[in-house]
């Protein structure tokens, strides 16, 4: 079905609750609904098989308008249907919770919540996952007339990570894992309880690595706002950059030339490659296969060193600017590229071989956190995650950006959903991306390399998504005609896999859960740039991992 | 029992105490809400490129056997509590390198609601590395600066006003 069906049969299924709809874009169908009847318009969708729900955009409209608008935006293929809700606001601004029709929206509701103050009737918690401890209430940092005055720290709320008692049974024990943990890179913090060697019970606690990106993008004007974004992740800073240029320009109306998409492209095949080698060796290292970890390092260097020629820096490397690229692929650099891909193709296959004949390391691997297609798609799981489990949702196969419609790559999927399958994955893609820059090289179109970006961009929003080396990631850009973005809004996809981590864990062994953990890929700081706040007073604020396996026992009862 | 310095065999211990240090170094990595770019360079320091375990340098799993506390980040209002507890955990004499310039000055997050802006206001900094992220060789560099700084029977620098924030903290 093309772009064009899709949408049609949504409204068709929206048909009875929808109040007004309209275009904005050719791909994109918005339709307001009342608050009253979310449930039922998500049920249709979601009972219909249309599309995924990929993000909940919340946005305050100002103290002036008095309305704070909810969005849910459902993907399917390159289609966007999103549902429009207003609200006042107020602490009236409540919203039916969707979290047992569709189980990953429980974050994207925590989001909205700890955001800007939506409230969600029937929802298990109104606990929350970004914000610091000691936040105080009733304070929403997204909120426009949001200032950092009225957020001073709340005495005697500073959560303690560490129980008190950690044996919490006869049998059972809590081991408190991080922030400061040799597993963890990056600082998160979790609970796991367990019965001898079996985890019984997961908690999790983000939100260390919170800074506010999207309230600090407001008062940024859009060319700072390129810098800002690429350090929300400094090992995907490129896709984030994209997406971010992506939809300024589409705003903007600016038509980027063939060249620059093209090098984009590349940067971003480059760079997938470097995350793909730095995952495996992370896997390898909390699998205990510290050879495996210092090879694949040392043949990621090979792609740092390109990165470095190309862009001039070896991580955030700044290679987009608005309207196009800054560097320039000449002859020199093609050779050096081909060279590169020439060493390390090899190696790739490689390592193939390695992750699928080495025992040990399968012993740890084959058969461990088998998620099936049809879990994957109830999670909403997003990227090789997803594809381990015979699921295609790559955003370059289903909704071709900027130069994949001339240069594209096949989807590469597995079937048996294991931590074995998403090491392959990661593996073929790569030989996927080696190929398609190839391509590129070979034939690079040609044209400028930039173009023209007015300094204020129209008024208008806009929808950007693009696979990152994790799954798809998301933007939702609104801009008012002014030098500074109205609202930014990001959804990262380790925020919709970690379901797939909180799942799995319960019932494995406690040695598993590292590689369980490092399966999935996460990245912490994508997922924090929004806030965190745990607290003592109230009980601890986190998010169970049962809960969530409860809703999806619930789920399949019905 | 008192122990006179000027006696030549705490001379000697001292000597083997200062050679032992400068030459098995073990660091704690902590990131404090950094966006990860400087992480996975402190981790490429380590892997065959640049292989910083040639200079004794290993990176060690818990503060309490750590010497040396290498932070990134900009110090996040939920990691601040984190850093101070990490660093207290660590047996003197202690060393604190701040990498990337997000640690240095808060850098690109500037302002942002939830970051405190640098390292050195909540625990006392000996070497900066400035970068967005710094590259591998800047680390080592620092690093080594730091050995040499000590090799050469300097004591720690002096951060009165950091040192005086900590007592506070304690105290309180």
């Amino acid at each position: 079905m093309n772009t064009e069906q899709n949408l049609q049969t949504a409204d068709l299924l929206l048909a009875p609750w929808k109040k007004e709809t309209a275009q904005p874009e050719t791909n994109r169908l918005d339709v307001s609904i009342a608050a009253n009847q979310l449930r039922q318009a998500v049920s249709a969708l979601h009972n219909a098989r249309w599309g995924y729900l990929s993000a909940i955009t919340g946005t305050d409209l100002g103290p002036a308008a008095g309305q704070m608008e909810a969005l849910y935006h459902f993907c399917n293929g390159a289609a966007i249907t999103t549902l429009k809700i207003q609200l006042p606001r107020t602490d009236s601004a409540v919203l039916p919770t969707i979290e047992d029709i569709i189980p990953p929206a429980t974050f994207f509701e925590r989001e909205l919540h700890e955001m800007l103050g939506f409230k969600f009737k029937a929802a298990k918690s109104n606990e929350r996952l970004f914000i610091p401890d000691d936040w105080p209430e009733d304070v929403f940092p997204l909120r426009q007339d949001f200032s950092i005055e009225q957020a001073k720290p709340v005495e005697g709320r500073q959560a303690v990570e560490v129980p008190e008692a950690g044996r919490v049974g006869d049998s059972t024990f809590v081991v408190p894992i991080g922030p400061q943990h040799p597993a963890l890179k990056e600082p998160g913090h979790f609970e796991f309880t367990v019965d001898g060697e079996i985890v019984t019970a997961a908690r999790m606690r983000l939100g260390y690595a919170h800074r506010g990106i999207e309230k600090a993008a407001e008062s940024r004007n859009w060319i700072q706002n390129l810098y800002l974004f690429e350090r929300v992740c400094g090992i995907c800073s490129h896709t984030h950059a994209l997406a971010y240029s992506l939809g300024v320009e589409k705003l903007a109306q600016v038509e980027v030339s063939p060249r620059a998409q093209a090098i984009r492209e590349l940067v971003a095949g480059l760079e997938r490659i470097h995350s793909h080698l730095l995952w495996l060796g992370v896997a390898a290292h909390e699998a205990g296969f510290d050879t495996l970890f210092m090879y694949s390092w040392r043949d990621r260097e090979t792609v740092m060193n390109l990165l470095e020629q190309i862009t001039g820096n070896r991580v955030n490397y700044s290679a987009n600017v608005l309207g196009g690229v800054k560097c320039e692929i000449g002859p020199e650099q093609a050779k050096a590229i081909k060279e590169g891909l020439n060493y390390l193709e090899p190696r790739i296959n490689h390592y193939l071989g390695v992750v699928t004949t080495d025992t040990m390391f399968l012993n740890r691997t084959r058969g461990i956190g088998t998620i099936s297609c049809e879990e994957a798609e109830e999670f909403g799981l997003l990227g090789p995650t997803a594809r381990a489990s015979g699921m295609l949702r790559d955003v370059r196969v289903e909704a071709p950006y900027g130069a994949y419609k001339q240069f594209p790559v096949s989807g590469v999927t597995e079937t048996n959903g294991d931590l074995e399958a998403r090491c392959v994955v990661r593996l073929k893609e790569l030989l996927v991306t080696c190929f398609a820059i190839r391509a590129i090289i070979d034939n690079l179109p040609t044209g400028p390399l930039t173009v023209r970006v007015p300094r204020k961009i129209p008024a208008g929003e806009t929808i950007s998504r693009v696979e990152a080396p994790r799954g798809e990631l998301l933007y939702y850009i609104k801009s008012n005609g002014t030098e500074h973005p109205a609202r930014v809004h990001i959804r990262t996809p380790s925020l919709c896999n970690w379901v797939s981590v909180l799942e799995k864990a319960v019932g494995r062994q406690l040695a598993d859960v590292p590689m369980l953990i490092a399966g999935m890929d996460p990245c912490f700081s994508c997922n924090d740039r929004l806030i965190t706040t745990v607290d003592a007073a109230r009980g601890r604020k986190t998010w169970s991992w049962t809960q969530l396996r409860e809703h999806g026992i619930e789920y399949y009862k019905r | 029992m008192n122990i006179n310095n000027d006696q030549l065999w705490v001379k000697v211990i001292k000597k083997v105490r200062a050679w032992a240090r400068l030459n098995s170094v073990w660091a704690v990595h902590f990131n404090s809400g950094s966006c990860n770019g400087c992480d996975i360079e402190i981790l490429a320091t380590l892997t065959p490129r640049y292989d910083v375990e040639r200079f004794g340098i290993k990176l060690e799993g818990s503060p309490r056997h750590a010497d040396v506390l290498i932070v990134t980040g900009p110090v996040t209002r939920q990691a601040r509590e984190r850093l101070l507890r990490t660093y207290e955990q660590m047996p003197e004499p202690k060393f604190v390198i701040s990498v990337g310039s997000c640690s240095i000055s808060g850098g690109v997050f500037q302002g942002c609601y939830n970051v405190g802006g640098s390292v050195d206001e909540v625990i006392p900094v000996d070497v900066y590395i400035p970068g967005c992220p710094p590259r591998p060789e800047a680390i080592i560099d620092g690093i080594i600066q730091l050995l040499t700084h000590l090799k050469d029977g300097n004591p720690r620098p002096a951060h009165p006003v950091a040192e005086k924030q900590i007592a506070e903290e304690v105290l309180a």
